[in-house]
């Protein structure tokens, strides 16, 4: 329709008297029904006819696959091969006890977000690859042909004979990650993924070792904990009597199917929250949170204020110090440390004449000394407490030594392995039999791994660089130390190109490669810089099962609900045909033979009813595969709410640190000696130090020129960058720049008007979002928007990665939160997505009051 | 497009709604919508689970999830109001209708709009005092919320209720949600619910089906 013709029915509808209709209408009120002369019909209720009701569809229970925090149900609803709708979890697919509307706090639905909500768009996108595609542009200038698989396999298979022969076993990067995510069977990942394992096997590979969203926690609940499994279950949350938010916005990333929920309960029952972030987020209005504002990536300082006031006040748990941990205080050093520095020596300032005063932290952190005291006091005296330490405060320059901080707390009031406690971190609850494919001595063979966000550094600096550089992981053989000469890129499930810091270095690193392949069921920002796309087949149109994402207890069958869409094919047959290609296809794809590419079921049912028989042996889960596949979910009933830690605290387990203790002061960072033959390259400290990022507000010789701190949290209508050309998401949310209504005011800046935001390394355009919800001198850019650059290298979607740098802190966690901005007022295009009619109308309602 | 091949039938129609009065419908049970405005994250599963359902493309939303937020840094506050259609027990939408396609169910009190019967004209558009009938420029008509009458007739409940990751959205007959008797998950212990938030129009106008628990700052006098 033109817009003419709009403005004609428009007008047309103004023009009607609506005052002088409704007295008609109120004057012929005496007549009845009785005149109608229509026809009776069943009234067409829908906006569209024919409208199908259920009984006319197939459904299917399924799950989403996207790499969040959770792992929530869908059912699709289908027509022939034409999935119509999707529902959710209403408690009918749990097996005799279910039922509609069957929703417990043992046993809760697992209720889908607006992002599985919208999968039906996402699956029959204009954006959905259906056919292999070959570069016939310059690279990143989009322009692409249609081409056979035979040509397109031949084509890859080729090129990387030739740049393993010619570059070594280290010439190609493996940059697969969770994009498609948790299946047991189609699985894209760092490194249990698919692509790891037909790399490895093939002889070339450089692996990126740091996970991007949540490296320095990881690095944290290792040295602390020796574990990455310190997460409790989603239902404890519901037990405890304080919930301290730190950087952590349940309402957006929801780690665990039902985390929001049973805050909901805990504070029904008499919870308390606090948020500490620079951002008033909706959590902290849902849970009616007591929020602190803090200033970015100064968390471990005001942590160390608070265990000041602890150790001074006396209010730690002494008794769990002594029995728990490793150099939390001089009593608990072991006899190889003895003599030196202690968590509390650092803390009271006996070591470096500098005590950790609430005072001291409130200088760097922002916050008063006396909210610093109070929560300290809260905390300590609060039992059972959780003190939930997120990952994002962990994105920082020297993140880690926010997390270790936070565990440091955590221990010493005594919080770890009890029920309403928490030692989160990371948050990883269950452990989940994850892995149907072949996982053997081929998966994860790497002969270089690298720091992910430095490829592009060490793309453009080869040779000239060091390790510690680039983040080298050390080996035992010749290849310890060599520096990777990188030659091409595979994604898989990644939309890494559009997503790691410091976009403009990459699009200079990725024009000196030879070859770029990316598999995605959808063409992204990466695609467009690959010379080959390869159509994947979504989660609807392959068998796989579902994997809870670190929390949650169940798994959901996931059938090939529709038959693949175009010519696309799974991860799992394109590798495989490669393989076969290559000389290997029997070693990698045990179960299949070449035929696999053409019809995958049988084998993919072999893989998964072998790995149900694992289920059920580790897990003792008594159905059969068929009865899963019947019901659609299996759901555990634990005894008691899951809670990391109970048996070494209950029972004396050591913890599975060096010590077995555990480490405030850690073992292995105190034993090392030279941190450049380390992966981490820079030295991190063995207690929880406070460590000065590269950037912050209180760089008063950067902030003259760029005077805001901008973080760049989890979106809630995206993940990540997947389900950014959703129509129907981005209508709901605007890809925006949140700042404060006081530097608004200064910088002449109201709500909707176009902003560009700028530093050294890029300069995006988008619309801004005025409020007081965030503090002064911070401002908020979701990540993920598809990066669209103008003719002046512009980028017009608003990508806050065009301004982050890819410095990452010494234990490999990005340094995403740590960027010193500027921004002004312009006239430069903001487009909200590629295609041309996207509007955005969230601003239409809000309202301020 | 919706199937208006039968113009005849409509101009008929029309002819019959000038003579034929609008007596409102008394149904035997009113359903109405309950939203906690305080424990709503505001994460909008609803609305999407909506437009899914309906097929809606992007422009209509029959659902809406509004962000309230106010107060100075740093003592702020925010919260979520949540509406789509009202289910009024004096719809203002219906009497504009020159087509009679709009009418409210005898069993529920359910106000839908005969999809075959819009003309498109948005007169009930403009009547809605909350903003309920949008306009679809795909199909130039106008439809909304009808709580989605095949799930109820189905003995369940509709999409936006049932996808609720909260569990702050919730129907039910509407005077029992009122007086506090009905079992819903969206009422938390001591919790009180009401029939206007602040920047609500009047439910004085068209007394609409719904409850809400309210923020503290949401509240409205009397």
């Amino acid at each position: 329709m033109s817009h003419d013709d709009r403005t004609h029915i428009l007008g047309s509808a103004l023009n009607v008297s609506r005052r002088g209709f409704i007295q008609g209408a109120a004057a012929t009120g005496a007549a009845t029904g009785l005149f109608r002369s229509v026809a009776p019909q069943e009234a067409k209720a829908f906006a569209y006819a024919p409208y199908p009701t259920d009984d006319e569809l197939v459904t299917v229970p399924t799950s989403c696959a996207h790499n969040c925090g959770s792992r929530h149900m869908l059912v699709a609803h289908k027509k022939g091969d034409v999935i119509v709708r999707l529902s959710t979890d209403d408690g009918r697919y749990q097996g005799p006890e279910g039922g509609y509307g069957y929703d417990t706090e043992e046993v809760p639905q697992l209720r889908a977000c607006l992002r599985g909500r919208s999968y039906r768009a996402r699956l029959y996108s204009a954006e959905r690859l259906l056919y292999p595609m070959v570069r016939v542009g310059a690279r990143g200038e989009g322009k692409f042909k249609r081409a056979s698989w035979d040509a397109a396999l031949d084509y890859v298979a080729e090129r990387m004979v030739h740049i393993k022969n010619e570059y070594g076993p280290q010439a190609l990067l493996d940059q697969s990650y969770a994009g498609a995510s948790y299946g047991v069977l189609h699985k894209s990942d760092q490194i249990e993924g698919l692509l790891g394992r037909f790399l490895g096997m093939f002889g070339c590979r450089t692996s990126s070792w740091s996970v991007p969203s949540y490296q320095a926690t990881t690095f944290s609940s290792r040295m602390t904990f020796g574990t990455i499994e310190d997460g409790n279950e989603d239902d404890a949350f519901a037990h405890s009597k304080l919930i301290i938010m730190w950087g952590w916005n349940p309402a957006y990333t929801f780690h665990g199917g039902n985390t929001f929920y049973y805050m909901r309960l805990a504070r029904q029952r008499g919870c308390r929250f606090v948020l500490i972030d620079p951002q008033y987020t909706d959590a902290a209005s849902s849970y009616d949170a007591w929020w602190i504002p803090i200033r970015p990536a100064t968390d471990a300082a005001m942590m160390a204020g608070m265990a000041y006031y602890i150790f001074t006040q006396n209010l730690q748990d002494q008794d769990f110090i002594n029995r728990f941990t490793q150099g939390m205080d001089p009593g608990t050093m072991p006899d190889w440390a003895r003599g030196q520095e202690s968590f509390r020596d650092y803390i009271l300032g006996t070591s470096d004449g500098t005590p950790k005063t609430p005072e001291w932290a409130a200088a760097i952190c922002g916050v008063p000394a006396t909210d610093i005291i109070k929560l300290a006091d809260l905390y300590a005296r609060t039992k059972p407490a959780a003190l939930k330490a997120s990952w994002a405060p962990g994105r920082n320059s020297n993140g880690e030594q926010y997390n270790r901080m936070a565990a440091a707390l955590q221990a010493m009031t005594g919080n770890i392995g009890k029920l309403g406690g928490c030692a989160e971190g990371v948050g990883k609850g269950w452990h989940a039999e994850a892995v149907a494919y072949p996982y053997d001595e081929f998966a994860n063979v790497w002969y270089a791994s690298i720091k992910s966000d430095r490829w592009a550094h060490l793309v453009l600096n080869y040779p000239n660089l060091k390790r510690e550089e680039i983040g080298l992981w050390p080996r035992g053989d010749h290849l310890d130390g060599v520096i990777p000469d990188i030659r091409g890129i595979f994604w898989q499930g990644s939309n890494w190109f559009n997503q790691l810091p410091h976009i403009n270095k990459q699009i200079d690193a990725i024009k000196k490669l030879d070859l770029v392949v990316c598999n995605d069921s959808t063409i992204t920002p990466s695609g467009l810089y690959a010379d080959v796309l390869f159509p994947v087949a979504t989660h609807f149109e392959r068998h796989d099962v579902a994997l809870p994402w670190y929390k949650g207890h169940y798994y959901i069958h996931r059938p090939k609900v529709i038959q693949p869409l175009g010519e696309s094919k799974t991860d799992f047959q394109i590798y495989t045909e490669l393989a076969w290609r290559l000389g290997f296809g029997d070693r990698y794809n045990p179960r299949a033979t070449r035929e696999y590419f053409h019809h995958d079921d049988a084998v993919d049912e072999a893989y998964l009813s072998a790995w149900w028989e694992r289920v059920q042996h580790h897990q003792g889960v008594d159905i059969s595969w068929d009865e899963f596949k019947t019901r659609g979910t299996y759901k555990f009933r634990l005894p008691r709410p899951h809670v990391a830690f109970r048996d070494q605290i209950e029972k004396g387990i050591p913890f599975q640190t060096p010590s077995g203790k555990i480490e405030i002061l850690s073992t292995t960072l105190a034993q090392t000696t030279d941190f450049t033959r380390t992966a981490w390259g820079y030295p991190i400290p063995a207690i929880p130090k406070w460590v000065e990022p590269f950037e912050s507000l209180n760089h008063t010789d950067k902030t003259a020129e760029h005077p805001f701190h901008m973080v760049t949290p989890h979106p809630r209508w995206r993940t990540h960058s997947i389900f950014h050309n959703i129509p129907w998401l981005r209508e709901t949310y605007d890809q925006e720049v949140t700042i404060n209504a006081a530097d608004a005011a200064a910088l002449g800046i109201a709500t909707g008007d176009t902003v560009e935001v700028w530093n050294e390394r890029g300069r995006i355009v988008l619309p801004a979002y005025v409020t007081e919800r965030v503090m002064p001198g911070v401002c908020v850019v979701h990540e993920g928007p598809w990066l669209d650059l103008d003719a002046d290298g512009v980028d017009r979607s608003g990508n806050p990665d065009f301004l982050t740098l890819d410095e990452p802190s010494p234990a490999g966690g990005f340094a995403y939160n740590t960027i010193l901005v500027n921004m002004r007022k312009t006239d430069l295009n903001h487009r909200p997505g590629w295609d041309r009619i996207a509007t955005s109308r969230s601003h239409v309602f809000r309202r301020g009051v | 497009m919706a199937d208006n091949t039968d113009k005849t039938r409509i101009q008929v129609a029309i002819k019959e709604r000038k003579r034929v009065g609008y007596t409102p419908v008394v149904p035997d049970t009113q359903l109405g919508f309950v939203h906690n405005n305080v424990d709503c994250i505001g994460c909008r599963a609803c609305e999407i689970a909506c437009k899914d359902k309906n097929g809606l493309p992007p422009g209509p939303r029959f659902r809406r999830v509004m962000y309230v937020e106010g107060g100075r840094f740093p003592d702020v506050f925010a919260y979520k109001v949540n509406m789509s259609c009202n289910h009024c027990a004096e719809p203002a939408c219906l009497p504009t209708c020159p087509t009679g396609a709009i009418f409210k169910r005898q069993k529920d009190g359910i106000v839908d709009i005969d999809s075959t019967l819009c003309i498109g004209c948005r007169r009930c558009e403009a009547a809605c005092p909350f903003g309920a009938p949008q306009f679809d420029p795909t199909t130039n008509t106008v439809s909304k919320c009808n709580m989605c009458v095949d799930e109820i007739d189905a003995g369940r409940k509709p999409y936006c209720v049932m996808g609720c990751m909260m569990r702050v959205l919730d129907i039910g007959p509407i005077d029992k949600i009122r007086d506090g008797t009905h079992p819903t998950k969206a009422i938390g212990p001591g919790d009180h619910t009401v029939r206007q938030v602040r920047n609500m129009a009047n439910p004085d106008l068209t007394n609409p089906s719904i409850a809400f628990v309210p923020h503290p700052k949401g509240r409205v006098e009397g």
